[in-house]
């Protein structure tokens, strides 16, 4: 009887597995938009208590798209933003964004655009109190390909920080 | 133990189909993911790209028709909506049955959409003789919980429409009907037809002759 409980629960785990399979690139997952930058790392940094520190914060925008960067050229477009939940024991004194690159769309090369593409990284200038804490910050970025705009949308980034 | 075996052997069985149905699923999806990536890809070759390059409209069509997928709403008739204008007069779509439409959905945070609102402008005074409008639906947020906050944005799409001399309607979108519409990328275009059935769409930057050849499609189809 091992042997069948054993079956049904590989059954499951196979089936679980093929439901997942058949998410498509442009469906949603069910917990808002599908994201088009990933939050790479870090997911938890230990930290000196009560003095000053800079974590570096990956991303990494998904291949033949851009963002536009924290200092756009239009008023209109809408910039890289980094939304901050302090938790109690964490004070975040700034957050460096870093310089657009150059990027113009192939229909209107004469319009320079200020953008991320690729890998870029934030550096977060913060101060921790003993203990264990979580910073629940949040991405707001707008993606364009070469042709078309997506809506933009906020990146979750959790990170786990640890005075000591 | 004969038990345990007949079992073992149904679940097996069963553990067999559905593994065989859930491949025979993710293929026929993966086979309707890359109809809807060809549309797209068709939909936005740069404008600059050499004439041979240009896809022509009935190529178009025939990516966008493949599983219905590129292009859901293609040959339905167009959701209905009413939308407030700039002015906050209620428009409804309803009233332009009769005459051909283009319906674009747009954004100020939409790099290329600034591309093809000039298009459209000269589109809809060359077709203006033929019946032809053309309503512009803002997908800019707006903030209906902090009246500020709206006057604000309201007034910041005001500026964006007479900046780019926009000389046909500008409505403020909604989200139920963006969701009616499946908008979720800029620019996307609906060409509609007298009889108020969408006839061709587009998603991205499209070329500017395609656009003319979907316009010209709207106006000779569905004439009573």
């Amino acid at each position: 009887m091992k042997t069948v409980t054993a079956v049904v629960a590989f059954a499951m785990f196979l089936g679980a597995g093929t439901a997942g399979a058949q998410k498509l690139l442009w469906q949603t997952s069910g917990q808002g938009p599908q994201q088009l930058v990933r939050f790479l790392y870090p997911q938890q940094v230990t930290l000196p208590a009560g003095k000053p520190a800079t974590i570096e914060i990956h991303f990494l925008v998904n291949e033949g798209l851009h963002i536009n960067s924290h200092e756009p050229r239009q008023k209109s477009l809408i910039r890289t933003e980094l939304i901050e939940a302090e938790p109690v024991g964490v004070t975040i004194a700034a957050v460096d964004f870093p310089p657009g690159t150059d990027y113009a769309f192939p229909a209107d090369p004469s319009e320079k655009l200020s953008v991320y593409s690729g890998e870029f990284v934030l550096k977060m200038h913060l101060t921790a109190q003993r203990g264990n804490h979580q910073v629940a910050g949040e991405l707001r970025y707008q993606a364009c390909d070469a042709h078309t705009c997506f809506p933009p949308r906020n990146l979750p980034v959790p990170i786990d920080v640890i005075g000591q | 133990m004969r038990r345990n075996i007949f079992v073992l052997a149904a679940l097996v069985t069963a553990l067999a189909l559905m593994i065989a149905a859930g491949i025979i699923n993710f293929v026929h999806r993966r086979r309707a993911e890359e109809a809807k990536l060809r549309g797209m890809k068709m939909a936005l070759v740069p404008d600059n790209a050499a004439a041979g390059d240009t896809p022509d409209a009935a190529a178009m069509e025939a990516a966008a028709s493949d599983d219905d997928i590129a292009t859901p709403l293609n040959g339905k008739t167009a959701p209905g909506f009413t939308l407030a204008d700039l002015n906050g007069n209620k428009v409804s779509l309803a009233s332009y049955k009769g005459r051909p439409l283009v319906v674009d959905f747009w954004a100020t945070w939409c790099a290329p959409c600034k591309v093809e609102i000039p298009w459209f402008e000269k589109l809809h005074d060359q077709y203006a003789s033929q019946g032809l409008e053309i309503l512009g639906v803002s997908t800019d947020d707006l903030d209906q919980d902090d009246p500020a906050k709206l006057f604000t944005e309201k007034r910041d799409i005001a500026d964006f429409v007479a900046k780019m001399h926009m000389n046909y309607p500008v409505l403020l979108g909604e989200d139920a009907v963006e969701d009616k519409w499946g908008i979720d990328a800029m620019p996307t275009t609906f060409f509609i037809d007298r009889s108020g059935k969408i006839v061709a769409s587009t998603v991205g930057l499209a070329p500017r002759e395609m656009i003319d050849a979907d316009i010209r499609k709207a106006i000779g189809s569905g004439a009573s």
